[in-house]
């Protein structure tokens, strides 16, 4: 479905939302949430803290659908835009909610319920995703090993929040730069230059472990 | 390979290769430029190699968490909560609007007969309905002209009570730079702001004071008893 269609589909569904249709909140809430509870999970790297974002976020269209401006996007970018500042009102009141413990192992991880990056069952089949169904990209057995995946996600846990948001808007969501600069309340060249600096800065993440090797066998 | 492969710089290269996979971007023609430019250039082909690398795991860490989303109980909450703010409020637009539109009517009405008095009867009527007070009770300037302005010692005893916030008031927050205006409402006026009067049917107007926001908005009303001095 392309995004003017699916703009089309969410305005209707919000008018009907305004007029007290549970039925469309339902299909509403159905549609957007997965993207926004994920957001929140990466953002917060805390599940209870990702539920808490979400439902204030659908609160707010609950209470208050009329905030809601098709010339300013579309809704998920709206819906976007009140759960990051959901997740920087939870920051403004705990600095520390994404302890990342650097032990080292970063083959895996997932984010955990008690507020850390939890490792993941590594037998989880390769190729296949957390659900035992779907299929990673062609390509995907050459370039993206489990341990590069693994690596990848304790990175972006380890960007700076205004580089991780891009990166999750715009490569883990794939949502547009215009999308994701309406959601940051941004330019779209910040969001550009934001997801450059933040990709250079996940290379050099991952080609750390490559220069201790290096360096340790120089050494030995 | 052409000459314009050629002269894409390094510099160049790095500036699209974080948008070789996306979608649209860039052009065709620049995207093959940037492709052979990799194939003449050892650190740029390793650099996009690598960008590759990372693209593909974060397609796969995308499709890993494609089915993560809230637990059902988010759910069921929401939707009990959407039943309760419906039930709360059935037809809040059409309440808001109607209340809005009885306030703004009866402010206007007071300030056109303050007005009329202040024209037909000079500039200091004794029966001025206007007052234009500080939050504290202190009357305050406003710009409509010395005549409708009293000092603190011309007002006249009084009790009021305490401001009552209207039905569509805003938030306390958001009453920086408001004023208090003293208009006198008639009793049906005042009970289309919510405020209890005995008898709806009496012609006599009663004195009260609106807060009134910097967008000209009545966010509360206090009614104002007046003492006879004499």
């Amino acid at each position: 479905m392309n995004t003017a269609s699916e703009l089309i589909i969410d305005v209707g569904l919000l008018r009907r939302i305004v007029a007290g249709d549970e039925a469309a909140f339902t299909i509403l809430y159905r549609r957007k949430h997965p993207a926004i509870y994920r957001f929140a999970l990466h953002m917060s790297g805390n599940a209870s803290i990702a539920e808490d974002v979400t439902q204030e976020v659908f609160m707010t269209l609950i209470r208050d659908a009329k905030r809601f401006d098709p010339a300013r996007g579309t809704v998920s970018s709206f819906l976007f835009g009140v759960a990051r500042n959901q997740v920087l009102k939870r920051w403004e009141q705990n600095r520390r909610l994404v302890p990342l413990p650097d032990d080292g192992d970063h083959t895996e991880s997932g984010m955990g319920r008690n507020g850390s990056y939890e490792k993941i069952d590594s037998s989880v089949s390769a190729y296949r995703n957390g659900n035992g169904n779907g299929t990673y990209p062609a390509g995907y057995d050459e370039f993206a090993s489990r341990e590069t995946i693994g690596r990848v996600r304790h990175a972006i846990g380890t960007l700076p929040e205004n580089y991780r948001e891009v990166v999750v808007l715009c490569e883990l969501e794939e949502m547009s730069y215009e999308e994701a600069a309406s959601a940051l309340d941004c330019p779209v060249g910040t969001v550009r230059s934001r997801l450059h600096r933040a990709r250079t800065m996940l290379l050099e993440k991952l080609r750390e472990p490559q220069r201790v090797r290096r360096a340790s066998a120089v050494g030995e | 390979m052409s000459d314009e492969a050629i002269r894409m710089t390094c510099k160049e290269f790095e500036e699209i290769l974080n948008d070789l996979d996306r979608a649209g971007m860039p052009e065709g023609a620049l995207r093959e430029q940037a492709l052979a430019h990799a194939e003449s250039c050892g650190s740029c082909a390793r650099l996009l190699t690598e960008t590759e690398s990372l693209g593909f795991a974060l397609q796969a860490i995308s499709a890993e968490d494609s089915d993560r989303r809230a637990p059902a109980h988010v759910e069921a909450a929401l939707l009990q909560a959407f039943r309760q703010e419906k039930k709360a409020s059935p037809h809040p637009r059409i309440w808001w609007q109607m209340a809005a539109l009885a306030t703004a009517a009866a402010v206007l009405l007071a300030l056109g007969f303050s007005l009329r008095d202040h024209l037909w009867m000079g500039p200091n009527p004794p029966d001025a309905n206007v007052i234009p007070t500080s939050p504290s009770g202190q009357p305050v300037e406003t710009g409509m002209g010395s005549p409708s302005v009293l000092s603190a010692d011309a007002v006249a005893p009084e009790f009021g009570s305490g401001f009552v916030a209207l039905p569509y008031a805003d938030d306390a927050g958001s009453m920086e730079g408001a004023a208090v205006v003293r208009v006198a409402l008639s009793r049906s006026a005042l009970a289309t702001l919510g405020v209890p009067v005995v008898d709806a049917t009496d012609t006599n107007e009663v004195p009260a004071d609106l807060i009134v926001s910097v967008d000209g908005t009545p966010q509360a009303i206090r009614l104002v008893s007046e003492v006879t001095t004499n």
